[in-house]
């Protein structure tokens, strides 16, 4: 079994204007979403991430606000998972919630240090 | 709560409410910032129980909306002496008072009479309220009212500039004004209720919606004592009554069934039964308004068990009382439609001929189908394909039209609807 992060990437929820109703809905299929991957026991760690950012930058160390992406391409959050590879990820990854509002998810494998 | 499902509409309700209560602290001044911060809290929610949801969501979300009373607290500084008087002392006891249900509710009513206030502009309540109190937003007031998202959103800021300009109160109306404003927010509600009932254009989600907030809305009046009225009370008979067959009016192809051919079987008996309660309440006051005629004939309808043992004589009785208090088109043109179903042609005649269907305007179709279905009875079959291409020119909803589409081909077969 191998570690994979899978990034989520999109606009905030916020800037998108989502009702009440529609901010319900998402967060029921991301909890459905959630819950199978616990069932399954692949979930190692996930978070969502709050939209506002500060980046430090440079030998002195300057600190600057956020957002440094377009709107569209603020990380929203990530989960670790185990698979065997990456093709299962992409199964996994079927189930993320919000494509349809332009989101996307990226995958990438964790590299194990060898002892 | 394994399966992640909360309370259908907890977060829509949820949002009038706190709007409700945090306008009561800040006042209604500050109605834009505290719309938005609310919003904030349920973006915030909305990730945060991705993975867990809280023990008690509702505790949870009323936590949230204190917490932000203290943000609010620090980010509003022109209202100084407001914020001293709400946290110093026994005042703050006042503040956690205002989050008792009761108290949560009674700051609902203030925003409904607020948003039925003589100050604003008719056309700009319903909008407002749907905002503030049901908590929709502006996409699902444009397609739950069929206006351009635009227009709801310039409607809203008219609102809002009317209260603050009138510089309104977050109160309610002084006891002798009470009476008439009440009827203003039942008739609010009653075009609310209207707006989810009678259009086949939108989506029957929506509909239910609009039904289901304009229910839930008068109830919270009802449960007041100064304002009850038996006109109230009607009017809460009439949506439990319609309320009641609103899923039979459309099937599963989404298309319009009537009356006639409407599946009685799947009536809701419970919101009948809480209609009939009504219905007696409505009665103990000696004054009779519209809402009790138009309750009254859709207890009738409820009442028959197939569409032939209908009783149209009582139906029509109603009718014309309702059209005595209230002469209007729409109710003209019902009154002939059941002396159509009577076989009272000649006096339907009559009725058609007095509208103007201008004077409907854009019901104005329903005035040509129906002349088309009289003269589809009285064999005059030239003039009623006349009369139906003329409510098929001037239908504008999908639904409506496939309807007078096969209307039409009956009339062409000579087959009955």
């Amino acid at each position: 079994m191998k570690d994979f992060m899978m990034i989520f990437i999109g606009e905030d929820y916020g800037a998108l204007g989502l009702s009440q109703e529609e901010l319900q809905q998402r967060m029921g299929k991301w909890f459905a979403w959630n819950q199978k991957m616990l069932d399954a026991g692949i979930v190692k760690d996930g978070h969502a991430l709050h939209a506002n950012a500060k980046k430090i930058v440079g030998p002195d160390r300057v600190v600057s606000d956020g957002p440094f992406v377009e709107s569209k391409e603020i990380i929203g959050g990530y989960y670790i998972v185990s698979a065997e590879s990456v093709e299962d990820v992409y199964e996994i990854a079927q189930d993320y919630p919000d494509y349809d509002l332009g989101g996307a998810v990226e995958i990438r494998e964790i590299v194990v240090f060898q002892q | 709560m394994k399966d992640g499902q909360i309370i259908d509409h907890l977060f829509r309700h949820q949002y009038g409410k706190m709007v409700s209560i945090l306008t009561r602290i800040f006042g209604l001044s500050n109605l834009e910032i505290i719309e938005d911060a609310v919003q904030d809290t349920f973006v915030n929610a909305s990730l945060k129980w991705r993975t867990k949801l809280p023990e008690n969501p509702e505790a949870w979300l009323t936590k949230a909306a204190k917490n932000r009373v203290v943000d609010l607290l620090r980010k509003i500084k022109a209202d100084q002496n407001r914020i001293t008087h709400f946290n110093n002392g026994p005042s703050s006891l006042l503040l956690n008072d205002l989050f008792l249900d009761h108290e949560i509710e009674d700051s609902q009513l203030r925003m409904i009479f607020i948003a039925c206030h003589p100050t604003l502009n008719p056309k700009d309540q319903i909008g407002f309220a749907l905002k503030t109190i049901a908590g929709f937003s502006t996409r699902e007031i444009s397609s739950a009212l069929l206006l351009k998202e635009e227009t709801i959103k310039k409607s809203l800021i008219r609102a809002r500039k009317a209260i603050k300009e009138n510089d309104l109160s977050f109160e309610f109306p002084e006891k002798q004004y009470i009476p008439q404003r009440i009827e203003r927010v039942l008739e609010v509600l009653y075009l609310i209720f209207n707006e989810g009932f009678h259009s086949g254009k939108k989506e029957m989600l929506i509909r239910k919606e609009l039904c289901g907030e304009a229910i839930r809305l008068c109830k919270m009046i009802l449960k007041k004592e100064m304002f009850r009225t038996s006109s109230g009370y009607a009017l809460f008979a009439l949506m439990c009554f319609h309320s009641a067959r609103l899923e039979s009016k459309v099937n599963d192809q989404n298309e319009i069934v009537d009356l006639k051919n409407q599946d009685r079987s799947k009536w809701y008996q419970p919101l009948i039964n809480l209609g009939n309660d009504a219905m007696i309440k409505s009665t103990s006051e000696n004054k009779i308004n519209t809402y009790h005629f138009e309750a009254a004939i859709a207890a009738e309808h409820l009442k028959a068990k197939s569409f032939e043992e209908t009783n149209w004589e009582k139906i029509l009785h109603l009718y014309q009382s309702l059209s005595e208090l209230r002469k209007i088109p729409i109710n003209q043109l019902n009154i002939a439609i059941v002396l159509i179903q009577l076989k009272n042609y000649p006096e339907a005649y009559i009725q058609l001929m007095e509208i103007n269907p201008k004077k409907l305007e854009q019901r104005a179709y329903l005035y040509h189908a129906s002349m088309a279905e009289y003269y589809k009875v009285t064999k005059d079959k030239k003039k009623a394909i006349e009369a139906i291409d003329k409510a098929l020119e001037l239908v504008k909803n999908e639904a409506e039209k496939n309807y007078l589409t096969k209307k039409k081909a009956n009339i062409i077969s000579g087959e009955p609807v």
